[in-house]
């Protein structure tokens, strides 16, 4: 397992806490989401940061009044295919204002890793460390977008006109 | 049509280096296959029965005469030769070696053409009326708008692996030749009462095993809301639409089990949030785009040809082409001509890399150099004058492309079948031979009139049948390939699903079995009715007697 960070961010290791455990005192610690739900006030008060580790299946709106608690947010890909993950990492940005970092884990593919730095990931927790210069090569491939995203960047419309294209109202 | 800047080129020639480094990837091991199908997917690259196949985009199914031509070269160097035209209005080839494939990207990146999203869990090629731009009864030409949605939805960080595969069509006409009901988002271009131009947006049709039409979303949606508001929609079925099950993944699934009124309201609601995010493109790059798409300078000519006419006298054949194979062109003295690549007895949709050249000389020389596929997959030249007709003709017919079945009984859309498919059932394209050899005299064609036959190898529904006025879906029992019928469907303004009329032919009794469909409404139709009004007008139990009942 190695972990590459997308946005230059520091990444780190995070321990996944376990069922029963309590984190130990100051430690970062990753949370399955439904047991931070149950026993959110004894982990926030033991632990040092928290990150929830969310399905893919997560309603975004679970999330809401927490996301200033949480340090990381982790979404567990299933499968490379389930798109879900992409539309998480929207929301936290776009409708939660999430300002932490945003990890995928998972199976996901090297030809996702710019995909998933559009959509609002911070890092990726990558399975086979032998696939690092592959994830690093398609993080670096496309330098103009068609599509507007939720971290700052603008459609190459945009660009076509000097970046001072008119909106029309509609 | 668009012409790529710096920007474009730049995106597909990157896309070619990065699928070259995925191949590479592939054949030296480093990719497994498992690994390699969606990535090769996402690129239109599938593996079939007996070789790969390789999609490339015709994006609304406008090209140049010269795109046109790089096919006829990607045919004859890479392939063995011809191309097949799909419903997509996309071009397949069907033996490209995998080695290779980067090799024909980069030389269909010289003249703007890619394979990008033509298969996989994402948003498709955008479909389109093969006459946009060029019909007297369209509101608006709806291509720029298909561009804008081409770029938009290419390489989409969010989109791109979506529950199911998701196909845009959009049409500027009242008349729907686009199937715009049968899609995933249909798009028709709409005046309000202030003469503004916007959308009907309709959403959750499809064909496959659970055929729907789709329902209407929201009735006007000002043009320069569209991205945002197919934002919204996009990201609800991403959230929502089922993934435990690929047979009930697409969007149609999703909006039956949510109710269409609720799927807008969540549409509006999420729309509300983002609309005026940097979502829509600005108000320049609109115009950028339209300005491709301004309507060539034809002269006005005048609306007789007496060359048309003399030929039309002594050559029936000729008469019965300009007849169907031609419409009328918004300016006065053009139509736009449809090539039918439905010869009787051959392969439907099919061209060779010979025809492909002519159909590009035809087109620089008489059709402003602008060719159109359309999704019952014949092509056009959409930009004709009446007086060119006899020479173009005359060219077409030379060449095996002088059929003049446009919209009658032989004009069928057909699946390739088990002759090409892996997911096939059975064959379609020797039912088809049989269909249009059984049926190939032009006057009794004619006089059979108007009438879409729609054929599939198996239930994913390639060939349209349940939007067939007949349709005809190839089946497997117990190894034996059978055929249904079904009646009564429509792919236009119209639309309605066609019905199974009983139980399968085996591939001789299916023919007899049209035979006798076509028997039953000669005898039962009203002056100048077409198959599918009498159709509509007296229902489906005369037919069933007809082919079931009379052994």
């Amino acid at each position: 397992m190695t972990l590459l960070s997308l946005t230059g961010i520091d990444v780190r290791d995070w321990t996944v806490l376990q069922n029963g455990e309590l984190p130990e005192e100051g430690a970062s610690v990753l949370v399955p989401l439904a047991r931070l739900q149950a026993d959110a006030d004894a982990i926030f008060k033991a632990a040092g940061k928290v990150g929830a580790l969310i399905p893919t299946d997560t309603n975004f709106r679970d999330l809401e009044g927490q996301t200033n608690s949480l340090a990381m947010v982790a979404v567990e890909f299933p499968a490379f295919g389930d798109g879900r993950g992409f539309s998480l990492g929207v929301r936290l940005r776009k409708d939660l204002g999430f300002k932490g970092e945003v990890r995928a884990t998972g199976p996901v593919m090297p030809d996702q890793a710019l995909f998933l730095l559009r959509a609002g990931f911070d890092s990726i927790d990558i399975a086979d460390a032998r696939r690092v210069v592959a994830f690093k090569t398609a993080l670096s491939r496309f330098k103009d977008f068609y599509q507007s995203d939720y971290t700052g960047g603008r459609a190459l419309a945009f660009a076509r006109h000097g970046n001072t294209g008119t909106r029309i109202a509609s | 049509m668009y012409a790529y800047d710096k920007f474009d080129h730049a995106m597909i020639d990157t896309r070619v280096a990065e699928f070259r480094d995925q191949v590479g990837r592939r054949v030296k091991g480093e990719l497994t296959e498992e690994e390699f199908r969606p990535i090769r997917l996402m690129n239109g690259l599938y593996l079939q029965l007996h070789a790969y196949m390789l999609r490339v985009a015709v994006p609304y199914g406008t090209m140049s005469g010269g795109q046109m031509r790089r096919l006829a070269h990607v045919a004859r160097k890479y392939d063995k030769g011809y191309g097949h035209f799909t419903t997509r209005q996309n071009i397949q080839f069907n033996w490209p070696k995998l080695s290779e494939t980067p090799d024909i990207l980069e030389e269909l990146a010289e003249v703007e053409m890619h394979a990008i999203q033509t298969s996989g869990n994402c948003i498709r090629n955008v479909t389109s009326d093969q006459f946009a731009g060029a019909t007297a009864d369209e509101i608006a030409d709806p291509r720029p708008y298909a561009e804008l949605l081409r770029q938009w939805s290419s390489f989409h960080p969010e989109f791109s692996f979506l529950p199911r595969k998701f196909k845009f069509a959009i049409t500027g006409a009242d008349t729907d030749r686009a199937a715009v009901k049968w899609h995933d988002i249909g798009l028709i271009v709409r005046k309000n009462d202030a003469g503004e131009i916007g959308f009907e947006v309709l959403a959750g049709g499809g064909m496959g095993r659970t055929p729907v039409i789709a329902k209407t979303i929201r009735e006007f949606l000002p043009e320069s809301d569209l991205l945002s508001y197919m934002e919204a929609m996009l990201r609800i079925y991403n959230e929502h639409g089922r993934r435990d099950n690929k047979y009930k993944a697409r969007i149609k699934i999703l909006i039956e089990a949510m109710e269409a009124d609720e799927f807008a309201r969540q549409t509006e609601v999420e729309w509300e949030r983002i609309k005026d995010e940097h979502v829509d493109v600005p108000m320049e790059e609109v115009a950028r785009i339209k300005a491709f798409f301004t309507p060539p300078p034809l002269e006005v000519l005048p609306i007789n040809a007496p060359a048309v006419e003399e030929l039309s006298k002594k050559n029936f054949v000729f008469a019965s082409w300009v007849k169907n194979n031609t419409n009328a062109h918004k300016v006065p003295g053009y139509v736009n001509v449809t090539i039918s690549l439905k010869p009787h007895g051959g392969i439907p949709g099919d061209a060779t890399a010979e025809q492909m050249d002519l159909v590009a000389a035809l087109a620089d020389e008489y059709s402003q150099a602008e060719i159109r596929v359309s999704h019952e997959q014949n092509l056009i030249l959409p930009h004709v004058a009446l007086r060119d007709l006899p020479a173009i003709w005359a060219d077409l017919d030379d060449a095996g492309l002088g059929t003049a079945n446009v919209g009658l009984l032989t004009d069928m859309i057909v699946c390739p079948g088990l002759d090409y498919c892996a997911l096939a059932n059975a064959r379609s394209i020797p039912i088809a031979q049989a269909i249009t050899k059984r049926f190939g005299d032009m006057k009794r064609l004619q006089d059979i009139g108007p009438l879409k036959v729609k054929m599939s190898g198996c239930i994913n529904s390639c060939g349209h049948h349940h939007a067939g006025h007949i349709g005809i879906l190839g089946v497997d029992r117990k190894g034996q390939e059978l055929y249904q019928i079904l009646l009564g469907g429509s792919g236009a303004e119209d639309a309605s699903k066609a019905g199974i009329l009983g139980p399968g032919f085996d591939e001789h009794g299916i023919v007899d079995a049209l035979e006798k469909v076509v028997a039953v409404y000669l005898g039962e139709r009203r002056k100048g009715e077409e198959f599918l009004a009498t159709y509509r007008r007296i229902g489906a139990d005369i037919f069933k007697e007809a082919i079931y009942d009379a052994a």
